[in-house]
């Protein structure tokens, strides 16, 4: 009982907060509700006793995503508007976003209805130790091409990030490095360096 | 009557709201006495006596200093995002005391075993970013935001080692719950002196990485009071103010915690009681992230990202592999 009670609790934020995220016309606001989203969606997790998966979830998005998330925000918003940028052109997004919303849900609706749900019961031992060891055995192959993948998705962030003049590699001159920062010039200017 | 007390602390909501109280008010009020001591041993490093004017030798100087913040005037400027300004330090404070839940000080005094102790201090000390950003941000304070930005640029940053580091000692004793990590330094010994000797090296990041994660000297770039006025908390006044000040004594009294029960056995040591050892191990780590907080200047920002990136994550990324293959050949965590 205590149990539903709870689960409703957290889903009823969970809705709120991700409507909030959406709807919000501050793009700050909208990066923080996206966090109380995340961190709420851990909260389920503990309920469904996977305290696991609840760490990594506030690791990996509410820590992670969420940190680079708001460094995307800082770094390309001007800090002297006052409200934040606005996001969108509202009666243009809806009008492309309905559909979409009402493909999406119905796909959803059909994959939980046709789904056979596991009755068995919640085992109460720690799975985490379980999980490393499926991880490791069973997953081996899914595992490693995760990481091959993730370590190509770094370097090709390092490729895209490095700076284009190889002359300037290793100035300390900060006009010098201030030039070659991209959009640091006025747009065409000519290139000073 | 005490059949019916320890009735009570069978259930464990009781036991975990009496232990989370007990936990946030032996911090809380720790925290207000090391600002005395570290005030104390800031002076004495730099032959100044430190505060001697409130209660004997100045004992009563953080009675007085609470006093003064809260009669201070709550300004909150015009333009600042009131909701966030307001919510930042009560965040602050609160994922700093979030950290207690776990840190073990005996087999008993331990709020909260979680089977993923290691993994919770990870997720809280990379949130521990956020209301530093929050307060900045909602601040709309230049100089706040530019400390936003390092502060962020500079957490994520020593996620990474940090998150690496930890990985040794959970390799060695195979376990994510800080009490099974501690309780198998009682049997195995300490993983600070433990062979193959990476737990020494790992504990030197990790406490680089936990100086970082606090914003103390050197690691206080996003604060550099010389550039940024305050940093996050320029606009802040009063209480307000006073709880990043307070959060940032939390987390690292808390890191040192961390450290005595992670590489220096925790409880365990001959003669005296497990919670004295522990509290001496912390204690003396704590003095020692004074004594290099009072020894040591501002790191410049290249600096900082030089040592994260180009010394402690290659460090242990050797660290990590090495203490695998040894603990692999003595046949797997004991």
């Amino acid at each position: 009982m205590i149990e539903r009670l709870l689960f409703g609790a957290v889903s009823t934020v969970l809705v709120f907060t991700a409507l909030m995220a959406v709807t919000t016309r501050n793009l700050v606001h909208a990066v923080l509700w996206l966090g109380m989203t995340l961190a709420t969606t851990a909260m389920l997790y503990i309920l469904l006793q996977a305290p696991f998966l609840a760490t990594l979830q506030l690791i990996l998005y509410t820590g992670g995503v969420l940190s680079l998330m708001l460094f995307g925000v800082m770094l390309t918003r001007r800090s002297s508007e006052q409200d934040g940028v606005m996001v969108g052109n509202e009666s243009n997004g809806r009008r492309r976003a309905l559909p979409i919303v009402a493909i999406m849900l119905g796909l959803l609706v059909t994959a939980v209805g046709r789904t056979p749900l596991a009755n068995a019961p919640v085992s109460p031992s720690p799975t985490t130790a379980e999980i490393g060891k499926r991880i490791l055995s069973t997953h081996l192959l899914a595992f490693e091409l995760l990481s091959v993948l993730l370590l190509a998705a770094m370097v090709g962030a390092i490729v895209l990030a490095r700076r284009k003049d190889a002359s300037l590699e290793g100035t300390n001159d900060p006009r010098e490095r201030a030039a070659a920062l991209p959009g640091s010039r006025p747009a065409g200017a000519p290139k000073e360096v | 009557m005490t059949d019916t007390l320890e009735e009570l602390m069978l259930n464990p909501v009781i036991r975990a709201l009496f232990w989370g109280l007990v936990m946030v008010t032996a911090v809380m009020t720790v925290t207000a006495w090391t600002t005395w001591f570290e005030r104390k041993f800031a002076g004495r490093m730099q032959s100044r006596m430190g505060p001697t004017l409130v209660g004997p030798a100045g004992l009563l100087q953080p009675l007085a200093d609470a006093a003064k913040l809260l009669q201070k005037e709550d300004l909150i400027p015009d333009s600042a995002d009131r909701f966030l300004f307001n919510l930042a330090p009560i965040l602050t404070v609160g994922f700093a005391l979030g950290v207690a839940a776990v840190v073990p000080f005996t087999p008993d005094i331990l709020a909260a075993d979680l089977d993923v102790g290691v993994l919770w201090l990870l997720a809280l000390s990379g949130l521990m970013v956020f209301p530093t950003w929050l307060g900045s941000w909602a601040s709309n304070n230049k100089y706040s935001l530019i400390s936003a930005m390092r502060a962020v640029a500079q957490g994520i940053s020593y996620e990474v080692p940090m998150v690496l580091a930890i990985m040794v000692p959970v390799i060695m004793t195979g376990t994510l719950s800080l009490s099974d990590i501690v309780a198998d330094q009682v049997k195995n010994g300490w993983l600070i002196y433990r062979m193959p000797f990476t737990g020494f090296f790992a504990f030197l990041v990790f406490f680089l990485a936990g100086l970082a994660e606090a914003n103390r000297i050197p690691f206080d770039i996003p604060e550099a009071e010389s550039e940024l006025v305050a940093g996050p908390t320029t606009e802040y006044t009063g209480m307000k103010f006073g709880l990043f000040y307070m959060a940032e004594y939390i987390h690292t009294l808390l890191s040192s915690a961390i450290c005595a029960a992670v590489f220096f056995g925790g409880w365990d040591g001959p003669f005296a009681p497990g919670l004295h050892w522990m509290l001496a191990k912390s204690v003396l780590l704590f003095v020692f992230l004074t004594w290099v907080r009072w020894s040591f200047l501002r790191f410049r920002s290249d600096q900082l990202m030089d040592i994260c990136w180009k010394y402690a994550v290659p460090a242990t990324l050797a660290l990590i592999p090495i203490t695998a293959l040894y603990t692999v050949w003595h046949g797997g965590a004991r």
